[in-house]
């Protein structure tokens, strides 16, 4: 009995030790941020991606990491606000589609700012339930100066999604709610639809470019 | 000065109040929401978005005409550290307004740091050119003005206001600009003449030494909305919400 139970210890502190430390925290919202972001620029730094021959397969890369901690719909349904309840169901998908095709063409330019001297920082997290805010900053040294990125959090099907970024004491989903309702009090969803299908022709035109 | 200054002070909060009512102004309340409750906020009232479109068509073309040509040449000039360092002197100058509003929002840790730093800065940082009081002795920022000070007190934003030069603005923080104009000492020991020419001057010099400390900003706000107009109007509303809570 006691060998069996010195040889359960000695596969289990085995195990313990093989297994990475952030392993044991992987629900804290912080931790999953951090390894995200860490596993995105690892991709933006690795050799085989460099340069504008790989820009394609880079983005492709990096939004395969990222998209699955965004709650894409929530997002969506956030943005549109007091015009979500009159969506059909299919406007609903068509709408989620376009603006997170929108979100992807407008960042993955930023994607192209990053060099290895851009240095981020994970702050603090401050849980409440199901919810979750995530501090952090980024330093670039180019311009010497700190910004500071905070996302929020909704723990949804075991998983912590990311349901806004606040950039700068700015929340991405509140300005992009301002500006779709402007559009949608003055003229139609489907116009809303055509300024976006617009502005997502512009930012490929101009990035082909 | 006193007097003409709390009459100010009286005369403000009665007048965005009354701007504020006479509009039905409702800004969103919402916070960093954890809820379903900011789904359900509309978008920003603007009363006024023809004259304040007007505004913004014409500083978008004073900018890109005029001031960022400016600064993009000043920042071929002057390396980033040293713009830092005029930037933190034209903050600096800052400091009556500071004081008084932190002051008066009885904000007086805030008030005392703010004197520390300005007469450490003054001096050991040369005219303001370095932060010495945060390193040395730990004094923060606190970074309030009369608009602040005016939601502090209860009065209403009032609508948007979009300034010519100044940008975004709302009621209440036009009234601010004004009478933080009006604390400024130089107003009382110095002609009128030399007053404008003074803080014409130092205004134009810390607008462009700011711009060339944001040259990619305008662009990347342009890239990144989809409505560029009320991607600044709410961008400026968030960040007086946030400086207000502090």
């Amino acid at each position: 009995m006691t060998r069996f139970l010195s040889l359960f210890w000695k596969v289990a502190s085995v195990m313990a030790l093989a297994m990475p430390l952030n392993a044991w925290a992987a629900d804290s919202p912080l931790a999953q941020i951090r390894s995200t972001t860490e596993r995105a620029i690892a991709v933006l730094q690795d050799p085989a991606y460099q340069g504008d021959a790989h820009r394609q397969e880079r983005i492709a890369k990096v939004r395969e990491i990222l998209l699955p901690y965004f709650d894409a719909q929530e997002i969506a349904k956030r943005t549109l606000g007091i015009y979500w309840k009159d969506r059909t169901d299919a406007e609903r998908q068509q709408f989620t589609q376009l603006f997170t095709d929108l979100v992807e063409k407008t960042y993955s330019g930023t994607l192209d700012r990053y060099n290895a001297d851009v240095k981020f920082f994970y702050d603090q997290e401050r849980v409440d339930g199901d919810y979750a805010e995530v501090d952090t900053h980024v330093f670039d040294p180019s311009q010497n100066r700190a910004f500071s990125i905070s996302y929020s959090l909704r723990h949804t099907g075991g998983k912590w999604l990311i349901y806004d970024i606040v950039a700068e004491n700015v929340s991405l989903v509140r300005n992009y709610r301002n500006q779709f309702s402007r559009i949608l009090s003055k003229s139609s969803y489907g116009d809303l639809v055509q300024t976006i299908q617009a502005k997502l022709k512009e930012l490929s035109a101009s990035s082909s470019s | 000065m006193i007097r003409r200054l709390l009459m100010a002070v009286v005369i403000s909060i009665i007048g965005s109040e009354i701007a504020a009512r006479s509009v039905h102004a409702q800004m969103g309340a919402a916070h960093q929401d954890q809820d379903e409750a900011g789904a359900a906020q509309s978008e920003i009232a603007d009363p006024w978005e023809p004259f304040n479109q007007s505004m913004f068509t014409f500083n978008l073309k004073l900018d890109e005409y005029a001031l960022k040509p400016a600064a993009t040449g000043f920042s071929k000039i002057l390396p980033v550290g040293a713009r830092q360092s005029l930037g933190r002197f034209f903050k600096n100058l800052g400091i009556v307004e500071r004081f008084a509003n932190n002051l008066l929002q009885g904000k007086l840790v805030g008030a005392g740091q703010e004197v520390g730093r300005f007469a450490v800065n003054t001096t050991i940082g040369v005219v303001g050119l370095f932060d010495v009081a945060d390193p040395l002795f730990g004094w923060k920022e606190s970074p309030e003005d009369f608009g602040q000070t005016l939601a502090v007190y209860g009065a209403s934003s009032g609508p948007y206001l979009m300034l010519p030069f100044y940008g975004p603005s709302t009621v209440r923080d036009t009234v601010g600009l004004a009478v933080d104009s009006a604390m400024n000492p130089m107003n009382y020991l110095l002609s009128t003449v030399q007053v404008i020419a003074i803080r014409g001057g130092l205004t134009l010099g810390n607008a462009i030494n700011y711009r060339s400390l944001n040259l990619e900003l305008f662009e990347d706000v342009d890239r990144y909305s989809v409505d560029l107009y009320g991607a600044v109007q709410d961008g400026y509303l968030q960040r007086r919400e946030r400086a207000i809570k502090e």
